[in-house]
């Protein structure tokens, strides 16, 4: 046979050469399902509680159910079925974004359950790693990524695991550790370019398209309040914003931050009124401090913006309605950062036009008739001085509410039965009752949320608005005086505080007081990484090189710097991945150093040489010998192969520290 | 279309390096290792585009780390499969001789240095075989099973050295390709007439258990059988003494190629190489003649059957 003929006949053959599956050990697939599991643990801690269980027991019970032979077609089309019709009945018809996740849930959740030979196994691992993925999609938290980095360690595990029954080298000895140090530095190699790539890539000014909404919507400030509706986001404790000052900090107690302004009432609910948009309010003037701050907004999904009142100009991408409530472009689905300057403000829209006057003394006909006779009757009393009716409603209030979380169900006269019957309940009663009272007896009054207080965090010098600050209070117009503030859940006199938060907290063991400090750090590592990791974008890209003196960096100097910084990076993957392995003895290791020395005046060691052996050839060659370099090797003999390591002069470890210094201390 | 796939790619694999048979030892450098992703690195190419694109889009930035993360140790991968080829070296080849249409094991003998990277489960194939070579402190071998089908020489394919390690993303590969053949014997005919019996006059004697004729007396040794102790001496010289035999042996075998006629040449060679094995079985000495060549032998023992299957092997045949 000749050789071209060999040549010919081998290589066409050596395409078709396709392997046959092979089923995998239970040991490997038991590592490739745990890899899956994690990938999609973090998904669900993000979906609705009974879903999720839903999909963790199915996942689970399919893992196992699948352990000995691949579940009949039918079921697993039944059971793929059974979970998409779960998901739909949990999230409702419309698909938003995490509809898209839970389903993507539900499916890695089956694929188990034909997952057997190598190629099944990939492609598991490949589609599990759009798990964690899909979680920052709904949430980008430091703990999601901390969830994902376990995630990616264990499909990479899984993944060379799988590659080493590819290659039919299995090792079961080598202790789990080994394995996770080794896939720790492939991603340690990796990081470079990672990083390279994260903080230099151009980044995208504005997006492609546009993320999917949520279906279930999360817990905040919402575009209507029913008075009575809010406990649920009383009682969440999670961040809403976190705010950074600069500078002078506002008191505590002044510390209202102006969210959405509701004007109009049904008897039931307030809502933003949709007129307000064609009237400009005149410009207001600063009187008195303003504060610089940055505040850090948690994700909505909605467009409102907060801020400390009164803002005194709209941040870029935001803008203010004339009832100085600040609105955004897009939802808010992400962490974002404001910069924004607040302040008292002299008079706020002291001429206000006849039809907004009329707009914000709107009430509904027929309901709550005694509150709108109390307020004709105090009207009465007080002729036209507005300000003696707003002080005797806080008047009244301080001397005969109370506040509580516990509230009975409003009928259909809600502010009758607030102020006459109950005379107890938390701030949307107060500022809802209030604001009708107040139009009642023709004074102009809205309703505006926030949130009001927040609590500093000692760790970081930074302030946490919680969703427990959620608040509801007041304005009122005056003559002269334009809208003014009024809080009258604050009114409430001191000793009628009954039932609020603290008290619950309390109830629970002062659990949380003694994690205060735990919470603290935790809330400065979300914080901190809200500011590095999370705000980091193609504005903040550009502002990086700004201290460097590149102004305006940029897309195309900015990939080169990039490609720069990537080549770096690869460079450095390179000469780490090809250097030897370390030696683990330090004696051989100064000892192997020594003789490299030796080898760049081309007296190296012979591999099959001993050490004295080469000494004394070294102290032959060389001119006027090497006595040190004889001592040395007779040393290094005796220590290595001797019977009692060390001069018996000095303790072992001593001695050795010795040896090992003269031998790096010896210059040929 | 597969097949026009096939032709590019044989072409393509013909611009691989090395492009004709090379002396060993042979050592893989950079210049000689090729790098592609596997089809599931290329779908796993593929998925973590779709994060990035996504990622950038939505300018999500825990979800770009995590892709950007898993692309590092991509990359990262991709060098530690070509650090396990690079530096490898092959010193040799070599083989056991079978006869043709029985698969010879070809070992290929590796080397790296010894306190260089582990390299394990190196797939070593080619379009007949697949083996593994996995290296301990430096030195491993792999053995690949190449079917034959003729006697003489068997070139040796060229051998493709390939590695998945470490993710499984991207297939690192080598090719090496022995100048040295292999030797394959004849095979021996399936059955035919016994061995002729020996011509020569040249009897020998062999010393063997159950011959007739005492050859000599020893010392007794332990395990000898109590039957063949000599009584009669023994008692005469006072220690024991068992009687050894001897067996005539028939005289050399005489195989003649010229002696076959009437058979085609393959068909000589086929029944020379089965007498050959069988007179080896028997322990006798025989001569080969064959035309072209001085007789071999008389002798026997390995030696001179490979010299003697050798020569068979080697003549030259209607279809070399």
């Amino acid at each position: 046979m000749s050789r071209a003929a060999s040549l010919r006949t081998v290589i066409p053959a050596k395409a078709g050469t396709h392997e046959r599956p092979t089923r995998l050990d239970a040991r490997t697939r038991a590592n490739v399902l745990i890899a899956a599991g994690a990938c999609i643990a973090p998904l669900l801690l993000q979906l609705p509680r009974t879903l999720a269980i839903g999909i963790a027991v199915a996942a689970l019970a399919i893992s196992i159910g699948s352990l000995r032979r691949p579940a009949a077609g039918w079921v697993r089309v039944v059971l793929a079925l059974a979970l998409t019709a779960a998901v739909f009945a949990t999230m409702g018809l419309n698909f938003g974004r995490d509809t898209g996740c839970a389903m993507l849930a539900a499916m890695l959740a089956v694929k188990p359950a034909e997952t057997y030979s190598l190629r099944d196994a990939r492609s598991l691992l490949g589609f599990a790693l759009f798990a964690p993925f899909a979680t920052f999609l709904l949430d980008q938290g430091p703990w999601s990524l901390a969830f994902g980095l376990v995630a990616v360690v264990l499909v990479l595990l899984a993944m060379q695991r799988l590659s080493d029954v590819e290659s039919q080298d299995v090792r079961d000895g080598v202790p789990p550790w080994r394995r996770v140090v080794g896939v720790g530095r492939m991603l340690l190699l990796g990081l470079p370019l990672a990083l390279a790539a994260f903080w230099l890539f151009p980044r995208l000014a504005a997006p492609l398209w546009g993320v999917p909404d949520r279906a279930i919507g999360r817990p905040g400030l919402a575009d209507s309040m029913s008075p009575g509706r809010w406990e649920d986001m009383l009682l969440d404790d999670t961040p809403a914003a976190r705010v950074r000052f600069f500078g002078r900090t506002p008191p505590k107690q002044e510390m209202y931050f102006r969210g959405p302004v509701f004007t109009e009432y049904d008897g039931r609910t307030w809502s933003r009124g949709r007129w307000q948009s064609a009237y400009v309010a005149p410009d207001v003037h600063p009187t008195g401090p303003a504060w610089d701050y940055e505040l850090a907004m948690e994700p909505t999904d909605r467009r409102q913006l907060i801020a400390l009142d009164m803002p005194l100009t709209a941040p870029p991408r935001a803008s203010m309605g004339n009832d100085r409530s600040l609105r955004v472009d897009r939802p808010l689905d992400a962490v974002t950062r404001w910069r924004m300057r607040s302040g008292a403000i002299d008079r706020f829209d002291p001429a206000l036009p006849e039809p907004v006057r009329s707009r914000n003394l709107q009430l509904p006909p027929g309901f709550n008739p005694r509150t709108v006779a109390l307020a004709h009757q105090w009207r009465q009393d007080a002729g036209a001085d507005d300000a003696a009716i707003v002080q005797r409603a806080l008047q009244w209030i301080r001397r005969e509410f109370a506040y509580t979380l516990q509230i009975s169900l409003a009928g259909r006269d809600a502010v009758d039965q607030f102020l006459f019957v109950d005379k107890q309940g938390y701030c949307e009663q107060f500022s809802s009752s209030f604001v009708v009272l107040m139009r009642a007896a023709g004074i102009p009054a809205r309703v505006v949320a926030g949130y009001a207080g927040a609590d500093q965090n000692p760790i970081g010098d930074y302030w946490i608005v919680r969703r427990s600050d959620a608040h509801a209070w007041a304005e009122v117009w005056l003559p002269q005086r334009g809208w003014v503030r009024v809080d009258p859940t604050a009114a409430v006199a001191p000793e009628r505080v009954f039932d609020t938060l603290e008290d619950r907290a309390r109830a629970n063991g002062d659990l949380m007081a003694n994690f205060a400090p735990v919470y603290d750090v935790g809330d400065w590592v979300v914080n901190g990484w809200n500011d590095f990791v999370l705000g980091f974008n193609a504005e903040r890209q550009r502002a990086m090189f700004r201290p460097l003196g590149l102004d305006a960096i940029g897309s195309e100097r900015l990939l080169l710097l990039f490609s720069l910084v990537a080549l770096g990076g690869l460079a450095a993957t390179v000469w780490l991945l090809s250097r030897d392995v370390r030696e683990r003895d330090p004696l051989l290791r100064a000892w192997h150093r020594l003789g490299r020395r030796y080898a760049k005046l081309g007296l190296s060691r012979a591999p099959h040489e001993p050490a004295g052996a080469w000494a004394r050839r070294v102290h032959a060659a060389r001119a006027g010998g090497d006595a040190a370099l004889l001592a040395l090797g007779e040393r290094f003999s005796r220590w290595r192969y001797g019977d009692a390591p060390g001069d018996g002069a000095a303790p072992p470890r001593e001695a050795l520290k010795v040896l090992l210094r003269d031998l790096a201390a010896h210059r040929p | 279309m597969r097949d026009r796939l096939h032709a590019l790619r044989a072409r393509l694999e013909r611009f691989a390096r090395p492009r004709e048979p090379e002396a060993f030892p042979v050592e893989l450098h950079r210049r000689r290792i090729y790098v592609l992703p596997t089809r599931f690195g290329l779908f796993f190419g593929v998925l973590l585009a779709a994060m990035g694109v996504g990622a950038l889009n939505y300018n999500n930035n825990p979800a770009l780390l995590l892709m950007l993360l898993l692309a590092g140790a991509a990359q990262t991968s991709l060098l530690g499969a070509h650090l396990q080829l690079s530096g490898l070296r092959f010193v040799a080849v070599s083989a056991d001789p079978v006869p043709a249409g029985t698969p010879i094991q070809l070992r290929l003998h590796a080397r790296a240095g010894t306190r260089g990277r582990a390299r394990r489960g190196l797939r070593v194939d080619c379009a007949e075989g697949v083996a593994m070579l996995t290296l301990e402190e430096g030195v491993g071998d792999a053995e690949l099973a190449l079917p034959t089908h003729r006697r003489g020489w068997l070139d040796v394919p060229r051998l493709r050295v390939s590695t998945t390690r470490p993710l499984g993303l991207v297939r690192a590969w080598s090719w090496i390709w022995p100048e040295q053949p292999l030797l394959v014997y004849p095979a021996p005919e399936a059955d035919g007439p016994p061995l002729p019996d020996g011509a020569g006059e040249a009897a020998a004697a062999r010393l063997h258990p159950l011959g007739d004729d005492v050859h000599h007396l020893r010392a007794y040794r332990r395990g000898d059988s109590p039957r063949t102790i000599a009584w009669k001496p023994t008692a005469r010289l006072g220690n024991l003494l068992v009687r050894e035999y001897e067996r005539p042996q028939s005289a050399d075998i005489e195989l003649d190629w010229l002696q076959l006629h009437g058979l085609d040449p393959e068909a000589r060679i086929r029944r020379l190489a089965r007498w050959v094995d069988e007179a080896e079985r028997d322990a006798r000495r025989y001569r080969l003649r064959v035309p072209g060549h001085p007789p071999i032998g008389p002798a026997h023992g390995p030696a001179h059957r490979h010299a003697c299957l050798r020569a068979l092997a080697l003549l030259p045949g209607s279809r070399a």
